[in-house]
């Protein structure tokens, strides 16, 4: 059930990762995860440029209230550039975010490698504080 | 192709106040080459307007669909059913397209989601510039292929101006080589400098956009 209320707002984060950035020993995971204070679905992507405006927005409108991408360090993307055009696409993302007010913190794209299942729940951490000062999505159960 | 970019949302938003159902429709042709209008944008711009007018304190529920060309009426039927459910059209297609949809449309309000702004190539991926702006009595052979009315700010036919920099761009913008200083490198590499210097017969600006609506008419193409 979504909690609309702002006191105990946990916010719903998406993270979206390249399976490349996990460590070489860790187990891809997917699905929903509880961390402090926020919950995480964690959805493996084959690399970060996967990630595309449309489904970003998408995952928004659906009432996710922020999305995390993981994405490898910039020169160790499998496909070269593609975590540079992930980022690039990112920073569309948020000025699209801001101009329609739903605040450029409720997308962020992050690097890393060698990635445990913590450090990707640390990740979506980070972004359920960043998106807390911005409040629970206005687009949840609409 | 023919080149648009959105327009602010802000701009949209205030169109769609007091609408409640609205369908976004793209066009796959040049809008989409310029990554303005295809099904990417559209199914992008759909999800923000929602959260655009949800934000704004007047939800709409979206619907979106691309169709293979707006400028085309046998392409509109497609969205027949889309645009009788509908009370406003947002389109991203060029102004070509979107009047066709007003006119197939039109007991439903349609508003343009972008500014169609150019006949443009894509010069690199993510950078459009201007090579043609349909002035109706072509003056490529005498320029040595490169446009002096939509590439020069100022359409000079005789150019350069006094204007271009030193390092040859454009006095208007940095960005913007100076065409007529490009017309003179290509005209020099050919041996046909002087060329430029005949006198050419006055250019026919009636058939431009300036001379009003265009007409075309092929009587052996109509039926
Ligand atoms: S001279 Fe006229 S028709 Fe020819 S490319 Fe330039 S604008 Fe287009
Ligand atoms: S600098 Fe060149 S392109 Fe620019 S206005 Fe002058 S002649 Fe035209």
């Amino acid at each position: 059930m979504a909690n609309n209320s702002t006191a105990d707002f946990q916010p719903q984060i998406t993270l979206l990762y390249c399976r490349q950035s996990l460590a070489a020993e860790a187990k891809p995971v997917q699905g929903n995860r509880s961390g402090d204070g926020f919950s995480a679905r964690l959805v493996l992507l084959p690399c970060s440029s996967k990630v595309q405006l449309p489904h970003l927005m998408r995952l928004l409108e659906q009432g996710s209230d922020g999305l995390q991408i993981a994405a490898c360090p910039e020169k160790a993307c499998q496909h070269l550039v593609g975590s540079n055009r992930a980022e690039k696409r990112i920073a569309r993302g948020r000025e699209l975010l801001e101009q329609v007010g739903m605040g450029a913190e409720r997308l962020g794209l992050d690097r890393g490698a060698g990635l445990s299942l913590d450090d990707l729940m640390e990740m979506a951490g980070q972004r359920a504080e960043a998106v807390r000062a911005l409040g629970p999505n206005p687009m949840k159960g609409v | 192709m023919i080149t648009a970019e959105w327009k602010p949302i802000e701009e949209m938003v205030g169109y769609l106040r007091g609408h409640k159902k609205v369908l976004v429709i793209g066009c796959a042709t040049c809008v989409a080459e310029c990554a303005a209008g295809g099904e990417r944008e559209v199914e992008t711009l759909a999800p923000l307007l929602a959260m655009a007018m949800q934000n704004d304190g007047n939800p709409i529920e979206v619907k979106s669909a691309t169709l293979e060309r707006q400028c085309e009426p046998e392409f509109l039927e497609a969205i027949a059913e889309a645009a009788a459910e509908a009370d406003a059209i947002v389109s991203v297609a060029c102004g070509i397209g979107m009047q066709l949809v007003a006119e197939r449309y039109a007991d439903t309000s349609l508003y343009p989601g972008v500014n169609t702004t150019s006949l443009s190539i894509r010069e690199e991926p993510g950078l459009w510039t201007s090579r043609c702006a349909a002035c109706g009595d072509c003056v490529l052979g005498f320029t040595f292929g490169l446009c002096p009315v939509a590439r020069c700010a100022k359409s000079l036919q005789n150019g350069p101006c006094g204007g271009t920099r030193t390092n040859g761009m454009c006095e208007i913008n940095e960005d913007t080589p100076c065409i007529w200083r490009l017309i003179v490198e290509r005209a020099t590499a050919r041996g046909r400098l002087e060329d430029l210097t005949k006198v050419r017969p006055p250019k026919n600006w009636s058939n431009s956009p300036a001379g009003g609506p265009k007409r075309m008419l092929r009587e052996d193409l109509r039926s």
